[in-house]
């Protein structure tokens, strides 16, 4: 019961028009829960984006004024919030389609009117105990599965470290493999699934990826680290590694039918394989080579360009991609091509940094949502509660700072200035409506040129700059305007608003 | 006079109010309460001015509160008139809202009489 004993009471918001309504529901609530009331959905969305994950549980009503339940309902699927705050409606209306629509948009439970206290009270307390068991679950899952994913890899690294060291590479050629095919399995399976792969079958393939080259060590010394050119004689040995690997694998006794070992069998025999059949050891052709093996191929390309090598100099990461692509280093399955041109840039981000931790949390999520069954996790209580902390030290220093600064949400159509620029504008509030107060303060014009320039602002491209003409207290003077578009985390990123900040700009005009 | 005799002077359902609520101090605590809600008087004002959307909102109010609090009348009476604003302006509205009057001020006279007598 981690979350009830940390955080004392639970927190119930309490939505719905009617002043009787609520104070019913709060004398029955109020001796268990904290309590926070709400008049319309314009500000249950406010008191939602001040207290976020906050909120253990959502009472809410459908007809309002303003803003009605089912547009609160919208805004928290758009915003993922219903992930993880349990809404129960409590309303009036009792038609079947109401009810079914609510229940579509996510509602946890339907309360009728008129209010019985037992009911209430129970239903409450089922849903919290419902929710917190089903994140504490989740929780766990995730630590165990971490840690186990930990240690298989971890294993895993030891191994290819203790192969690739007689070749003379570092440890960090079997990392970039790994990564290098994770982000290229994450690539296809978005383009088409056409090799049904899922969360579980990518992260098995990157782990297999790291024995590749497994079968080296069967390799003499001489030949492997040669600095010169092979002879055909040589050369023909050093192909031999690909079979000497997938011969060990197959070889194992105990692990045959274990999917990692197939995966790496798979990888370890195939992976000099060419899609135009020309490839070693079987001159397999096309999709005969299992997609694994033709993307660990060209992540093991990619990174043998980018890397020194005792027979050559490192290219850059933009030469290796243009080799590849003109046929210079073997040939592709042109949809593997297309990963890489779509990765191109996150691939040389990647190869720099060591994000292994990040990358598992996400493959573990990803797994997760499979086995629950739903397309996105949204996010864990845990980083919820991290999010509230960077909340919190966030605003200590928005509240101090002497701009005009200011946090636009698209999806609740909502701009929030800081306390300085509340005060510089003139106005006795810093959370704005984006489509009525804060249009007037830019202007109709420049509010639809910001717009656009940071539609066209890019995860690469963040930062948009534009000097305008704003509306300060009745007089119009220039400014200049810095911002930076935001997208959502998912698969699938939404653009989701912006963070900027406008500053008197004395620029002649 | 007792709550339930309250109950009944306004043809309320005391029963049912006491199976939700339990406790006869909370009944009484909205019952008396409910004399301030501004439901009423805000439906009459918004027929008056013909902004019919917010008639229907305060309509379907006090029937939600009436409900709530088992004034079974009461309750009848502004689901009848709810109903027939749903869709904007009706010609039964004035008939139908002057069947809530009587039951709203029955409502009123038997609760004001048992707050009467309780200060009493």
């Amino acid at each position: 019961m981690e979350k009830i004993k940390n955080r004392g009471k639970q927190k119930i918001l309490i939505v719905d028009d009617s002043e009787m309504n609520r104070e019913i529901l709060s004398e029955i609530l109020c001796e268990d829960y904290e309590l926070q009331e709400a008049v319309n959905g314009v500000q249950a969305l406010e008191i939602l984006g001040e207290y976020g994950g906050d909120v253990d549980l959502m009472l809410l009503d459908i007809t309002m004024p303003e803003m009605d339940g089912f547009e609160v309902l919208s805004y928290m699927n758009r915003s993922g919030l219903i992930e993880n705050i349990p809404v129960i409606m409590i309303s009036a209306e009792n038609t079947t389609s109401y009810v079914e629509r609510a229940y579509e948009m996510g509602v946890t439970d339907y309360i009728r009117r008129p209010f019985d206290v037992r009911v209430v009270r129970r239903r409450v307390v089922n849903t919290l105990m419902l929710y917190a068991r089903q994140e504490r679950l989740a929780d766990m899952v995730i630590d165990l599965v971490y840690e186990r994913e930990k240690d298989n890899n971890m294993m895993l690294n030891i191994l290819s470290h203790i192969v690739e060291f007689r070749n003379g590479e570092s440890g960090l050629h079997v990392l970039h493999i790994q990564r290098a095919t994770e982000m290229l399995l994450e690539t296809l399976v978005k383009k088409t699934d056409k090799y049904k792969l899922s969360q579980a079958d990518i992260t098995r393939i990157s782990m297999a990826s790291a024995l590749h080259d497994i079968g080296k060590i069967s390799i003499d010394d001489g030949i492997l680290n040669k600095p010169g050119r092979l002879t055909p004689e040589e050369f023909e040995i050093m192909k031999g590694h690909s079979m000497a690997g997938a011969n060990l694998l197959g070889q194992l006794p105990v692990y045959a039918d274990d999917l990692l070992v197939k995966a790496a069998y798979e990888i370890c025999r195939w992976h000099h394989e060419r899609y135009d059949g020309r490839g070693y050891p079987d001159g397999l052709v096309g999709d005969e080579i299992p997609i694994s093996a033709q993307i660990v191929a060209l992540a093991d390309v990619y990174d043998a360009l980018t890397s020194e090598r005792c027979y050559k100099k490192a290219f850059s990461h933009e030469k290796a991609v243009e080799m590849i692509r003109n046929g210079e280093c073997g040939t592709f399955n042109p949809l593997v091509l297309e990963c890489l041109a779509d990765v191109a840039d996150n691939l040389r981000a990647a190869m720099s940094t060591d994000s292994q931790s990040t990358s598992n949390d996400r493959q573990i999520r990803g797994m997760l949502g499979e086995i629950l069954g739903k397309e996105d996790m949204g996010t864990s209580g845990r980083i919820l509660r991290l999010m509230e902390e960077e909340r919190e030290k966030t605003s200590f220093f928005t509240s101090r700072v002497k701009e005009l600064q200011f946090d636009y949400n698209v999806l609740a159509s909502r701009v929030t200035i800081s306390q300085w620029g509340a005060k510089y504008l003139g106005l006795n509030k810093e959370v704005l409506n984006s489509d009525t107060e804060w249009k007037e303060i830019l202007g109709e014009e420049n509010l639809k040129a910001l717009t656009d320039k940071l539609h066209q602002a890019t995860p690469e491209n963040p930062e948009i700059e534009m000097e305008c003409l704003i509306n300060v207290q009745g007089e119009l003077r220039w400014h200049l305007c810095e911002a930076r578009a935001l997208w959502s985390k998912e698969t699938h990123p939404q653009y989701i608003g912006a963070v900027g900040k406008l500053t008197e700009s004395h620029r002649q005009h | 006079m007792t709550l339930e005799a309250c109950y009944e002077k306004m043809e309320a359902d005391y029963g049912d109010v006491k199976r939700r609520f339990q406790s006869d101090r909370l009944i009484q605590k909205f019952a008396l309460k409910f004399l301030n809600d501004p439901s009423y008087a805000n439906l009459c004002q918004a027929l008056k001015d013909e902004r019919y959307e917010d008639a229907f909102r305060e309509s379907h109010t006090l029937k939600g509160v009436s409900q709530n609090l088992s004034f079974t009348r009461l309750y009848e009476e502004s689901g009848k008139l709810t109903e027939a604003l749903r869709g904007g302006a009706n010609p039964d509205a004035d008939a139908l809202l002057s069947q809530v009057s009587a039951q709203y001020e029955k409502v009123c006279q038997a609760l004001r009489q048992y707050q009467g007598e309780l200060e009493g």
